[in-house]
């Protein structure tokens, strides 16, 4: 750790009479620039062609639906919250409201849960359903904190980032909505951020390395991906 | 640690008998002065040879609630350039007003016409106290305890909130047609005039606040004679939102989002200032896991890259030099993609948590990064010999804007502008934080502090920065999958959370942050008792107190030199504004 002193005459050297009477300083830049003019394109041509999202890429929200691939607890949370055990393909979402309690903005959500109406004899008496779960978009700021905090993997971050609107209403998304964004996101990626236990499991990559925008947009010369510790597969 | 030892502290209440001694056990002890003695007892600690506390950092207030009495206090923070220590000094302002500094340390003037603009501090003295951020016709001083978080709703601003569209809303989600106070035409200009009492010549140039060269909202105003300035001023707060008064209402975790909005060039960096600050106050920033430190370090480390890259290819767009902007925004694009896959987002990052960061790293994030260092020298020497000894280059740089040391000490200038004069002030030597203690990397210093200089460092210091993340790559490769990498407290009384749910600060107080690519980004945390929400949550923006001597490196100059002069201050209004 030192000091290093940097300036005209200690590590830069003014310019000599040669290099002053033949403009040798505009001759290197622009060789600079000519060497550039036979590299390949590295401009992505979007909208024709679009880059991937990285799979941790913190877009427009997803509610999940039970599909199988619940953590180990969901069925211990589902009780503890007196909800109805949720069949396959309806929500998640258990109605705990840490998603907006993490939540810096926590008036972007509207989250309702109503006791289902059944007789008393029937096994589903006194357990509740998510009725309401509305999200204020355009007051998000998209840090993750509410995801994090789901208990269940319920609120999740999808890839998708195209969120125009030419209403404030377009942006207050539902709960129908947002289970479509995140089944429409489970089917297409969900492999490559979940494991069979939706944990985020150690080969999840940094970007899918086949996109073809994302290696044109690093000089049509990719990283080659590895494992990153020594103990990794 | 770099902090005034008890010792110290102790020789000077024998000195001084009115000194009244704050211990803190996490070392960061604070000395508390009565206002009559004040000037003169800080006048002391600048000019003692055993203590030289010649460097302004932050003069602040704190605000104790309406039923103290009295109820502001001002807090001093200094530090001594050569015994490497910094001090807090506080005195409590009786009558709501304090004695002025600007005599003293020329920094303090703008940190004054704050304290003035948020908390109706009057500083007695002061040449022109007018507000900060606010417009001069605003009737509030918003970081007082009383005033409401959303503020008084008092104009309506139909126009924001269209019947038709609106109302299939209801409850919180729906928009209020009314809104706070907005400065009308006749309140800017009034502003205007307040900011430069003395004007000599007819016209005042207006310079932004929507220009490409200021890089933001900035408004500057020139009082030109000819092509030469004769008085310069800058208003900002146009970015100004408020976050020292958010983050008195979030726990500490949530507020790291918001300082991304800050400095959004290197957000990063920002999010590292509040993890270090929460983290000291906590006494656990030593207990950090390694994998987490160094993650940390070598994401900062990037991030520097990134903000350094976009500062030069601006900086050379706003000298005539386009092709160097498409340049560096090649290579950013590649560290912009690093961040997207490691944390999720591009700009906003908030990866760092209190107490380590959110995740590990995804299979292949070394990889990626160490493709890229290993690129990124031969880059850098392209846009060397494009620029460095480039004549136009040469002539617009040299001897423009020369910073003296002195100015940068009494400025209280931090990060690249202090060190292009000479002044090795970095907080990663200093205060060893993170894995900083443990790379080997050299501080870059110039030697005259004009802007030339100011060019020279940064470019070597993104070679620094360079070597830095070959570092830690080599070092993170060793670790095993299971590390840690956030830190699991044994101590009961301690709450830390990844989601921020519950997450404590402890009573106490402290400043501490991190180097960022614009200067000391400080975080002063005030807590009168342990809880989540931070009593008074300091941002000290390194970006802002640089701005500061742009209007002194103006006089008598001409007008075109306004671009070099800022674009090698290098300022980011979100964060000059918060
Ligand atoms: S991403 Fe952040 S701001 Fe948006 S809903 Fe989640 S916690 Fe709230
Ligand atoms: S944290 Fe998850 S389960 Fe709980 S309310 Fe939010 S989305 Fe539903």
């Amino acid at each position: 750790m030192g000091i290093k002193k940097v300036g005209l005459n200690r590590n830069v050297q003014p310019q000599t009479l040669t290099e002053k009477i033949f403009f040798l300083d505009f001759m290197k830049g622009l060789k600079t620039t000519i060497k550039h003019l036979f590299r390949k394109v590295i401009t992505v041509d979007f909208p024709f062609e679009l880059v991937e999202p990285a799979p941790r890429f913190r877009g427009v929200h997803g509610l999940r639906n039970v599909d199988g691939t619940e953590k180990e607890d969901f069925d211990a949370w589902v009780k503890k919250l007196k909800i109805k055990p949720p069949e396959m393909g309806e929500t998640r979402c258990i109605a705990c409201k840490f998603c907006q309690a993490a939540c810096p903005v926590p008036e972007i959500f509207i989250i309702k849960a109503e006791k289902l109406d059944v007789p008393e004899d029937h096994p589903h008496h006194g357990l509740k359903v998510l009725s309401q779960f509305d999200m204020d978009l355009s007051k998000c700021m998209f840090c993750g904190l509410c995801t994090l905090a789901c208990p269940t993997v319920c609120i999740i971050h999808t890839d998708v980032y195209d969120l125009s609107s030419y209403t404030r209403r377009g942006w207050v998304l539902n709960k129908e909505t947002l289970s479509k964004i995140a089944d429409d996101f489970i089917a297409r990626r969900g492999k490559e951020k979940y494991d069979e236990k939706s944990h985020w499991p150690d080969w999840q990559k940094i970007w899918d390395d086949s996109d073809t925008a994302r290696a044109k947009a690093w000089d049509n010369n990719p990283p080659k991906l590895g494992p990153n510790y020594a103990d990794q597969q | 640690m770099s902090w005034i030892t008890l010792d110290k502290i102790k020789k000077l209440q024998e000195q001084f008998d009115f000194v009244q001694i704050n211990e803190s056990d996490k070392g960061f002890h604070s000395v508390e002065v009565p206002k009559e003695n004040f000037k003169q007892f800080v006048q002391f600690l600048k000019e003692d040879p055993d203590y030289r506390f010649k460097m302004f950092i932050d003069w602040t207030i704190v605000d104790h609630g309406q039923k103290a009495d009295p109820r502001f206090q001002g807090v001093l923070i200094l530090f001594s350039p050569e015994y490497k220590e910094r001090i807090i000094v506080k005195t409590w302002a009786t009558d709501e007003t304090l004695p002025t500094l600007t005599d003293i340390w020329a920094g303090a003037k703008w940190a004054e016409r704050e304290a003035w603009d948020m908390f109706g501090i009057k500083f007695e003295g002061h040449q022109n106290l007018v507000r900060m951020f606010m417009w001069e016709t605003y009737p509030y001083h918003p970081l007082r305890k009383d005033f409401p978080l959303k503020g008084y709703e008092e104009v309506e601003l139909p126009s924001l909130n269209e019947k038709e569209r609106m109302d299939q809303l209801e409850g919180l989600q729906n928009y209020s047609r009314m809104h706070t106070a907005l400065p009308t035409l006749e309140d800017l200009e009034i502003t205007q005039k307040k900011r430069m009492p003395n004007k000599k010549s007819q016209v005042v140039l207006n310079w932004g606040p929507l220009h490409p060269g200021t890089h933001g909202t900035i408004w500057f105003l020139f009082d030109m004679e000819g092509e030469y300035v004769q008085e310069c001023d800058i208003i900002i707060g146009q970015l100004h939102r408020g976050v020292e008064k958010l983050a008195e209402n979030l726990n500490v975790q949530q507020i790291i989002p918001y300082t991304d909005r800050m400095d959004y060039i290197a957000s990063m960096n920002e999010n590292h200032s509040v993890c270090v600050a929460a983290e000291k106050l906590l006494g656990i920033h030593e207990k950090i896991p390694e994998k987490a430190k160094y993650i940390r370090t070598m994401l900062a480390e990037l991030s520097r890259i990134n903000s350094h890259l976009l500062w030069l290819g601006t900086y050379a767009l706003d000298l005539g030099a386009l092709t160097m902007f498409l340049y560096t925004f090649r290579e950013r694009e590649k560290i912009m993609d690093i961040f997207e896959g490691i944390t999720g987002a591009r700009f906003t990052i908030n990866y760092f948590r209190v107490g380590g960061v959110y995740a590990d790293l995804p299979y292949g994030a070394l990889d990626a990064i160490e493709h890229f260092i290993k690129d990124f020298p031969t880059r850098l020497n392209d846009y060397e010999t494009l620029l460095t000894r480039n004549r136009i280059w040469l002539r617009r740089n040299i001897d423009v804007g020369i910073i003296t040391e002195e100015d940068v000490y009494s400025y209280g200038l931090t990060g690249a502008v202090a060190r292009a004069s000479g002044v090795p002030y970095d907080l990663r030597i200093i205060d060893k934080y993170d894995a900083y203690g443990e790379v080997e990397f050299d501080v870059p210093v110039g030697e005259k502090g004009d802007s030339y200089d100011r060019y020279l460092v940064r470019i070597e210091e993104m070679k620094q920065s360079a070597r830095i993340v070959q570092q830690c790559i080599e070092k993170l490769r060793k670790m095993s999958k299971n590390d840690p990498f956030f830190f699991e407290p044994e101590d009961k009384k301690m709450k830390i959370t990844i989601d921020g749910r519950g997450t404590k600060l402890f009573k106490g107080e402290v400043y501490a942050g991190a180097d960022n690519p614009r200067g000391e980004l400080g975080v002063y945390i005030f807590m009168p008792k342990d809880g989540i929400k931070p009593h008074r949550f300091r941002l000290r923006s390194g970006a802002f107190y640089n701005l500061q001597i742009f209007p002194k490196l103006m006089v008598g100059r001409p007008i075109a030199d306004a671009i070099t002069i800022l674009s090698t201050i290098d300022p980011v209004v979100g964060e000059t504004d918060r």
